[in-house]
């Protein structure tokens, strides 16, 4: 109906002729699709600002560009909500997030439209037209559809990582792409939008979303969460890329997080952490699923079916002593187990001729053999042949790859 | 039979004895040891940040490299100029600018950690789209202006080594196009980094040419000031050269690209600082060079760059003048791929589109082309003979003096914005000295307007 440029340059009247300029239009709640101006802010030369209600706003003349409100000497200046947006001050020309086309972009004008009782904030105008109209002051008013962006498709992030605990509304749409998309999306943000968006994620998700980051990325917004948040994150990611975030900030802030996560993902990553980053062990992934040999495979779908319910990938199985020095015995694709007769036993099925890598080996070339095998991961085996963890196929590229490659190689496999 | 190797893959695992392998990392391996739920625990995985001279390098980054930048052909110019027409006089200038551009460089970087934004980003959401474009138009003109003097810079160094100008500035755009399309963030860094060790070969030219030491420290701390025409506009022309916008926005930028975050920047300020100190240092010895060679022979005028090195070589020899060759050739060089650098920057952030050297051409489309429309532009003018240079020159220099006090206001703003700094505020003693350069800067405006205006309507002799 009207651009808020073109709104800010309406007359505010009241029925005793008194005039004020509209300043700005404020939002209380940013969680609907097409939130609604709950005020008007107004100013009068020298006097400070007005907050208007909405109820107060009798009619909007959009061919005398005049907007009617009752009696102006009644309204007083009210609190706002703490999590009050301004179009103007806030939102207009703002990073925005144009989920339509998963990219980030600047609000140049925004979209207003009326419906029986509410003027709402309908779309964003992205196009260079809209700043040219506004240049030119009115003289200019030629509106491009196509640049015009649904609302209910953007996402309004604030720069500030505490406002989702603050209470701020989101649309909270982006919570239904790919990690991938959110994580590319992420990293045309300055951080701390990207560590808002990651605050408003659910934690399986924002997890997922961080290990797909770069690293420094990883760095930068992991710091500036808060700690609930970090802690939810930490648990549900992956223990090899919790372990490369916790390797690297402050020793003081590892004790902290250690000290406070589930004793079990704790102990993986304090496992991972005792190996230097420049070994197989430091690349490597310890959440590996185990069967042990005497089992048949009917009792292994039992067991599996519980345990699959935690790591990300599993491609292999490996096979693995019941008693005390857990010695690798074998391996076996998911195939392989899902192919064999129900009362064999696992020792049976299994591939015991194995590759393994040494958790000291230097990781470049356990990449190398690891993608010469055409396998999708290897596992890593200590002196006592005891199972440590192993190295995916992803680890193993983001070793061998030039860097220009490694910020785009996939993350499929962890 | 001894076997070499193991059979691993080739026996099943339960024959293979793997026990010779280690499975604990080397004692030696630096480790930290943590009380983990009351077990103390050796991690060797925890990086710590180095100590010492290594983490004073790793500092070492987007500061050094703009300041440097600053030092490009333009800026040898009015050096070599300053020195060989004033001698020792003007080396005042230069120390009291140290202090505004190492005060200025560091209010960037500081936005640039505390926001993770570009400079025109906040200057477009806080002070609207007006200013934005206003500081936006004002870069792409006059930043293509210095960047073909830049390349022209490479010509002058490439006819001083002897090789043909057709050839070399084609090659170098190539060069600097290529490091930047291809590189990352951190490898472009490095190599812009080691663009700056050629700056050394000023101070040795400088002690080559055995200048009087004793008239150097008098000309550094003793203010002399002339109101002689040629001095004033010499003076403003140093305050000018050494601090631009360009190398505001840039230093922003390049820190917000480098990821350093608000929480780690502590530290990096100290890179601002150097880089203010080292670049400036540079710019001294090129005044002492000139000063001791060129004003101690009679010579006091001097037209380009390649004038000021050619005619060093009867005092100081061929080694000399190949230091200076390459002293140019580094400096346009650094400021040939940094200019262009940040006129992209400058337009995707304003526009808030994908940027940075990390992205490539499919991400970030309008950043890449803009850079290498840049280059290309740069390097063909500077092809193009007879062109009116010192014109352009002039307008760049008003240009760009228009804009300075314009994104100092906005910097000196932003800095203090307590929701936007948080505890990165600017203290007192910051405020102070950047508003005192905002006045300093804000003169040797005016006096540089009033001058170009008096000249052009013909009241002043030129």
């Amino acid at each position: 109906m009207v651009m808020l440029s073109d709104l800010l340059r309406f007359q505010v009247k009241d029925s005793h002729g008194e005039e004020l300029r509209l300043v700005d239009l404020a939002i209380h709640e940013l969680d609907i699709d097409y939130p609604r101006i709950s005020s008007l802010i107004l100013g009068s030369d020298g006097s400070g600002e007005i907050v208007l209600p909405w109820d107060r706003v009798k009619e909007i003349d959009l061919t005398n560009r005049r907007i009617h409100v009752k009696d102006l000497r009644q309204a007083k200046d009210q609190d706002e909500p703490l999590q009050t947006v301004r179009l103007r001050r806030d939102v207009l020309d703002a990073l925005i997030l144009d989920l339509q086309n998963r990219r980030v972009t600047r609000a140049n004008d925004l979209w207003l439209e009326q419906d029986a009782e509410h003027l709402r904030l309908s779309a964003a105008d992205t196009g260079a037209k809209a700043i040219l109209r506004r240049l030119m002051r009115g003289r200019y008013r030629k509106i491009d559809r196509s640049t015009l962006f649904d609302w209910k498709y953007i996402e309004f992030l604030r720069g500030d990582p505490g406002a989702v605990d603050a209470g701020a509304g989101y649309h909270r749409r982006i919570t239904h792409l790919p990690p991938g998309e959110i994580a590319l999306l992420a990293s045309t943000l300055p951080y701390l939008h990207a560590a808002e968006l990651l605050e408003l994620l659910p934690a399986q998700l924002a997890a997922d979303t961080l290990e797909v980051m770069s690293l420094e990325r990883q760095l930068q917004v992991f710091e500036e969460l808060d700690e609930n948040s970090a802690l939810q994150i930490l648990q549900h990611m992956a223990p090899d890329i919790a372990t490369d975030i916790l390797g690297r900030v402050d020793a003081e802030l590892t004790r902290y997080y250690l000290n406070r996560l589930p004793r079990k993902s704790a102990e993986l990553i304090v496992d991972l952490l005792r190996y230097p980053e420049n070994t197989v062990g430091g690349i490597m992934a310890n959440d590996v699923v185990t069967l042990s040999p005497t089992l048949t495979v009917h009792e292994a779908h039992l067991i599996l079916r519980e345990k699959l319910k935690e790591p990300d990938f599993v491609y292999f199985l490996y096979v693995v002593d019941e008693e005390a020095p857990h010695k690798l015995r074998g391996v076996l694709s998911l195939r392989q187990f899902v192919m064999a007769d129900e009362d064999q036993t696992i020792a049976e099925i299994m591939n015991p001729y194995l590759i393994t890598l040494s958790p000291l080996d230097s990781p470049q070339e356990a990449g190398y053999r690891l993608l010469n095998s055409q396998l999708a991961a290897l596992p890593v085996v200590g002196s006592g042949g005891q199972l440590l963890g192993r190295v995916t196929i992803d680890a193993a590229v983001s070793q061998v790859a030039p860097s220009s490659w490694r910020a785009q190689a996939p993350r499929v496999f962890s | 039979m001894k076997q070499k190797g193991t059979p691993v893959g080739l026996e099943p695992l339960d024959d293979l004895d793997l026990s010779g392998l280690p499975s604990r990392p080397r004692p030696f391996a630096p480790a930290l040891r943590l009380n983990i739920r009351g077990r103390s625990v050796r991690l060797r995985g925890l990086r710590r940040p180095p100590t010492g001279l290594l983490r004073l390098l790793l500092i070492l980054g987007p500061g050094l490299i703009t300041s440097s930048a600053g030092n490009d052909a333009g800026g040898i110019a009015t050096y070599s100029s300053a020195g060989a027409r004033f001698g020792y006089e003007l080396i005042w200038v230069m120390v009291i600018i140290t202090v505004s551009l190492a005060v200025v460089q560091e209010m960037c970087a500081r936005l640039g950690a505390a926001t993770g934004r570009g400079l025109l980003d906040l200057v477009r959401e806080r002070y609207g789209i007006g200013w934005a474009l206003f500081a936006m138009g004002i870069l792409l003109i006059a930043n293509g202006g210095v960047i073909v003097t830049e390349f022209m810079g490479i010509g002058a160094a490439a006819d001083l080594f002897g090789l043909p100008k057709l050839v070399v500035i084609p090659l170098a755009a190539f060069i600097l196009w290529y490091l930047v399309i291809f590189g990352s963030y951190a490898w472009v860094e490095k190599i812009f980094l080691a663009m700056t060790l050629v700056f050394f070969a000023y101070p040795v030219a400088a002690i080559l040419a055995r200048p009087d030491w004793s008239e150097v420290a008098r000309g550094a701390f003793i203010p002399s000031l002339r109101l002689d025409r040629e001095y004033l506009f010499l003076l403003v022309g140093l305050l000018g050269t050494t601090i631009s916008p360009f190398m505001l926005l840039f230093q922003q930028s390049s820190t917000v690209e480098r990821g350093v975050a608000r929480r780690h920047y502590g530290p990096e300020r100290l890179d601002a600082h150097m880089g203010a100190v080292f670049s400036n240092l540079v710019a001294i010895t090129m005044i002492i060079v000139t000063a001791a060679t060129l004003h101690r022979a009679g010579q006091t005028q001097i037209e380009t760059a390649a004038d000021a090195a050619r005619a060093l070589e009867p005092f100081a020899g061929p080694a000399a003048t190949t230091l200076f060759a390459i002293g140019l050739l580094g400096a346009s060089l650094l400021a040939g791929a940094v200019l262009p650098l940040t006129t992209a920057y400058a337009v995707s952030e304003v526009f808030g589109m994908p940027k940075g050297v990390n992205l490539d051409f499919r991400r970030a489309p309008v950043f890449f082309r803009l850079f290498t429309w840049m280059i290309l532009l740069g390097a063909g003018l500077s092809l193009v003979p007879g062109l009116p240079v010192i014109p352009w020159l002039v307008a760049v220099q008003v240009l760009n003096g228009v804009l300075l006090p314009v994104l100092l206001v906005f910097v000196l703003r932003l800095i203090n914005d307590r929701g936007l700094m948080g505890s990165l505020r600017n203290s007192r003693i910051y405020n102070l000295l950047g508003w005192g350069t905002f006045l300093l800067i804000t003169l040797a405006v005016v006096i540089m307007l009033g001058t170009q205006i008096l000249g052009l309507l013909g009241i002043l002799p030129r």
